[in-house]
């Protein structure tokens, strides 16, 4: 603009301010904290250096929760988007452009739910004696079928609802992004006689590669919050099966010990994860 | 019939089922908040019952519940418009006034939305206790204003981007002050995306659970961590009850699914244009 302003001065400065205190006091006392050996019920520490991240590299139960992280992240990933180009596809060929709009409002309302919500509901619904998803089973073998108290299908149940939230919520996205694409290379396709799948798996989905990568990435941070599902559900049980990073920081820091400087190094160590994955992210999308 | 027509049934039958997921797990949770408990806790799953409003009436005249709806309503509202207030200007800016920090800006407010809750919950703890504001509704405030504001911006940049140069241009040659055209041009014009973006930062405050869990303990408790309560009751669960509480946290943000919907449209339907 030609005429100088004070505008972007104006208008800028607050809100920068506000964020960059509201972010950084936080993220720098967090990693200060790591390095310390505080507890809930001592106010001050002592500096440790790197005893927490050493104590934390030999500790089982933060092995252990690195693995229910990576096949919480494998597991929601890998459906969410199977689910989202699976139904995207299926919303942009089978039905007319007005029950598609229909759809996709209909296809959003499990991620507006509060996720407390639709961790109920879900909880309730695999109740093994009154829940409405068991009951086939309960009907046809007569056993109660209680896949949340079994440590092999507990974590697959939580991931069902992650996944019932955001695949069906990423194929309005899929479908949104097919609408954008140019309709000649399709027909192009069709005059060649190619079947319908093969029109999506050779021509369409090329296509939309990057974005659908870019999704895929959205939603492996995404998926590293899944303390409100199994907060809810499984509470990290049973045992520690459906136990992730975030649950385990939570109990350590709040539950059973109170070692705040222990979640805090944990707390570090998924801020690193996080924010190399979205500098990828950050750096694909630029392309 | 040929083969193209069956697998176009199909795929519609696949949607259908598809839809029926997405919408029955809602319709049948506001249906058990309708039952006594003896209709919800039946061998066989009951569609026809004496409906009662019993839920609904104890829900809403529990302390906890309706103390929980209010900090809830405060905290989120509160954080929503101290978001809008600061971010909306801000966003102006960076769509309008583009500088060499712009790029810079816009990674930093959008790598906000991606920290991870657990990660700043713990210090802010320790930060609330010891400047005595632990549990109050005033550092929840702070603390989602952080939310709110990087999602506002983040939103109503490209929302900003979108209203027409021409008209700016057009209302600074008639003598219109940037203050001026911020406020009687800019913000008219993208008011739909702008409202979209805002209604997004309060449902996602509203659904917040973690950092409320970490930052509250009785007084500044939100509604979700009320509803959480309820369902770790023991043995004697008050299903109706829980499923009352349920409907009630869910209908806020499900007030603004038009809204969000139409800013999904809105923001796909230009980048193809």
């Amino acid at each position: 603009m030609k005429n100088k302003t004070t505008l972007p001065w104006v208008f800028l400065t607050p809100a920068m301010v506000v964020l960059a205190v509201l972010a950084l006091v936080p993220t720098v006392c967090a990693i200060v904290i790591s390095f310390e050996d505080r507890e809930l019920s001592r106010p001050d520490g002592n500096f440790v250096g790197f005893d927490n991240y050493l104590a934390l590299f030999s500790d089982r139960r933060f092995v252990n929760a690195i693995t229910v992280s990576l096949s919480w992240e494998v597991i929601t990933v890998g459906f969410t988007m199977l689910i989202a180009v699976g139904l995207g596809i299926l919303l942009f060929e089978c039905v007319s452009p007005r029950t598609r709009n229909i759809l996709a409002v209909l296809f959003i309302v499990p991620v507006i739910l509060p996720r407390v919500s639709a961790a109920f509901v879900w909880k309730f619904a695999f109740h093994p004696l009154y829940g409405i998803a068991t009951y086939p089973y309960k009907a046809i073998t007569g056993q109660p079928l209680d896949l949340l108290s079994n440590p092999l299908t507990a974590l697959g149940t939580v991931a069902l609802v992650d996944v019932w939230q955001w695949g069906l919520f990423f194929s309005v996205i899929v479908l949104k992004l097919l609408e954008t694409l140019p309709p000649q290379p399709f027909e192009a396709a069709r005059l060649d006689h190619a079947r319908a799948w093969e029109v999506y798996a050779y021509v369409a989905l090329p296509m939309l590669k990057a974005p659908l990568i870019s999704l895929a990435f959205v939603k492996m941070i995404e998926s590293l919050r899944a303390f409100d599902l199994i907060y809810v559900m499984t509470r990290g049980g049973p045992g520690i099966s459906t136990e992730t990073l975030d649950m385990y920081a939570f109990s350590q820091g709040f539950i059973e010990s109170g070692r705040i400087s222990y979640a805090s190094g944990m707390a570090v160590l998924m801020m690193i994860a996080t924010s190399i994955a979205f500098t990828v992210i950050w750096k694909r999308a630029k392309i | 019939m040929s083969r193209r027509s069956t697998g176009r049934l199909v795929g519609r039958a696949v949607l259908f089922l598809a839809a029926l997921s997405a919408v029955f797990p809602a319709f049948w949770t506001a249906l058990n908040a309708f039952k006594n408990r003896v209709d919800i806790v039946t061998p066989t799953p009951l569609f026809i019952f004496t409906p009662t409003l019993d839920n609904f009436a104890y829900v809403l005249g529990r302390d906890s519940v309706f103390d929980g709806l209010f900090n809830s309503l405060v905290t989120s509202g509160a954080a929503v418009v101290i978001g809008a207030v600061l971010g909306l200007p801000a966003a102006y800016a960076i769509a309008r006034y583009p500088n060499r920090w712009s790029k810079d800006i816009q990674f930093f407010v959008l790598s906000l939305r991606f920290l991870p809750p657990v990660a700043i919950a713990i210090p802010l703890m320790v930060i609330w206790l010891q400047l005595e504001l632990y549990d109050t509704r005033l550092s929840l405030i702070i603390t989602y204003t952080l939310l709110t504001l990087a999602t506002v911006v983040w939103l109503s940049v490209p929302a900003f981007a979108r209203v027409p140069k021409e008209v700016e241009e057009a209302a600074r040659v008639d003598g219109y002050s940037s203050y001026a055209i911020f406020f009687l041009i800019a913000v008219p014009i993208a008011s739909r995306s702008l409202i979209g973006a805002v209604a997004f930062a309060f449902v996602l405050v509203w659904n917040e659970f973690l950092i409320a869990l970490m930052l509250t303990t009785s007084d500044a408790k939100t509604l979700p961590i009320v509803a959480s309560e309820l369902t770790q009751l023991g043995r004697d669960v008050p299903w109706g009850i829980l499923n009352a509480s349920v409907v009630l946290l869910s209908i806020p943000p499900l007030l603004f699914i038009g809204v969000l919907s139409g800013m999904l449209n809105s923001a796909f339907k230009r980048k193809s244009s």
